[in-house]
């Protein structure tokens, strides 16, 4: 897919593809630690924490939230563009994504931070 | 712009879904799309629900109970299927954006779907505990 539209720069096309290949990576880790490592699948409270206490597992956990919202954001603004929006719609667009986006973030951290702190 | 053959224009969202003629490359990106929306959905309300883990092991244990309900179930299986889909078929949408395999579209997304299919079949089942 070449960069399509005026305004999909190709640094933010750029970043797009790559934060794709590291979320990829990472899912696959995410998917198969958490439900085939990880004994019993995560399925209760208590193994969520004490998988959580691993501060390892912490960090990659929010290392892959802040990839995967930041990746899935700017697929949703390709869309937009698809829709040949004008110059204000897009920047009030962008501004929605950031804000949510960085929303999004903080809580993702702030959780992780609560129930690592349980234990 | 200078499209490569079978990209998509990206002038007319509605071209998208048009898909009648149109080489595998269109295919791929309408799945990568619909995926992508879908995931992005998929993202946002797994993290709502895992807010329940900040009130407490009975909230917690509580929704997973309400999650074995086969509804819920078939979608985590969708969910994995869009993973892998729009993850094998993405890397080969990257090959093709830097000038790579560009007359083996159809091909590999063939490679790309089955791999993801077959892959996410036997996760699903490891999931169940099936296997």
């Amino acid at each position: 897919m070449m960069p399509h539209g005026q305004r999909e720069n190709g640094w933010i096309w750029l970043v797009k593809q790559l934060s794709g290949g590291l979320v990829f990576l990472v899912i696959l880790i995410h998917l198969v630690v958490n439900h085939l490592v990880a004994e019993g699948g995560l399925l209760t409270y208590n193994d969520v924490v004490n998988y959580f206490s691993n501060p390892w597992i912490a960090g990659m956990e929010i290392f892959f939230l802040i990839v995967v919202v930041g990746h899935s954001l700017l697929g949703i603004r390709s869309i937009v563009l698809d829709f040949n929006p004008g110059i204000v719609f897009l920047r009030i667009v962008d501004l929605v994504l950031s804000v949510t986006g960085a929303a999004a973030i903080v809580y993702g951290v702030w959780l992780t931070l609560t129930i690592t702190s349980v234990v | 712009m200078n499209d490569l053959p079978g990209s998509p224009s990206g002038k007319r969202w509605i071209q998208w879904m048009d898909i009648r003629g149109k080489g595998a490359g269109n295919w791929g990106f309408l799945v990568n799309r619909l995926a992508g929306l879908g995931l992005t959905l998929y993202l946002f309300m797994h993290l709502i629900v895992l807010g329940k883990l900040s009130r407490g092991a009975d909230a917690y244990d509580g929704f997973v109970k309400l999650a074995h309900h086969p509804a819920i179930i078939a979608g985590e299986v969708l969910v994995v299927l869009a993973v892998l889909l729009h993850g094998f078929n993405g890397i080969r949408i990257l090959l093709t954006s830097f000038g790579l395999e560009v007359g083996r579209q159809r091909f590999w997304l063939i490679v790309a779907a089955a791999i993801a299919i077959l892959s996410g079949l036997y996760f699903s089942m490891r999931m169940a505990g099936v296997l």
